[in-house]
């Protein structure tokens, strides 16, 4: 079945065969249950994983704890 | 005397997907002035700040308007005000540290425990391939 399967696959344009790859990673992401990101959707990502600013106001109002409880 | 690791199992968020979904969550006890309350954070290794969701902040009897230090997040919680909350926290038997948050306007976000300041606080070893982390307070 694969022999036969190959040759045709490998005569595909390049943008079909991007589709049958994507179209072979959600079959097998759906067989093992595992969800994975759709097109077009929004998803939200609440790691805010570049807020030094908001780091530096942190440490520096531990800073400043620190030294009214010590005073 | 060293201070000895404690180990927590990952969390599966979701059973039907199991392994995919757990991730590590951290039970603690938060207290603010009189308020104690039990959580537990997320830790998120990526985060630069610790994230307080508006309503365990509230819970805590913290007041948004006593809050004058304004936070500025990135990401999705750039579009939620966010101001800074220094609250008391324990985690297991170990001595109770002060953590910094920023507490964000945003309720349907998880406690998120960051680089500032829960990993200056707490060293944290993962084990994934095992759904474990061990963690013990940093050695001064």
């Amino acid at each position: 079945m694969i022999t036969e399967l190959l040759p045709k696959v490998q005569a595909l344009p390049r943008a079909d065969k991007l589709r049958l790859m994507q179209f072979l990673v959600f079959e097998f992401a759906r067989e093992e249950g595992i969800t994975l990101l759709q097109p077009d959707e929004e998803y939200p990502i609440w790691t805010p994983y570049d807020a030094f600013d908001a780091a530096d106001t942190l440490l520096n109002a531990l800073k400043e704890e620190q030294i009214t409880y010590a005073s | 005397m060293p201070v000895e690791a404690r180990r927590f199992s990952f969390v599966e968020v979701d059973k039907s997907l199991g392994v995919a979904s757990s991730l590590p969550y951290l039970p603690l006890t938060l207290s603010y002035q009189d308020a104690s309350l039990s959580v537990s954070g997320l830790l998120d290794t990526g985060s630069t700040v610790n994230v307080l969701p508006y309503d365990i902040g509230r819970q805590l009897g913290a007041v948004w308007d006593r809050q004058t230090t304004s936070v500025r997040l990135t990401g999705n919680l750039a579009r939620f005000e966010a101001r800074s909350l220094i609250v008391s926290a324990t985690v297991a038997e170990f001595e109770r540290v002060r953590l910094a948050f920023a507490w964000t306007r945003a309720d349907n976000v998880p406690l998120i425990l960051g680089q500032v300041n829960f990993f200056l606080e707490f060293d944290v070893c993962f084990f994934r391939s095992q759904k474990v982390f061990e963690i013990k307070p940093k050695e001064s």
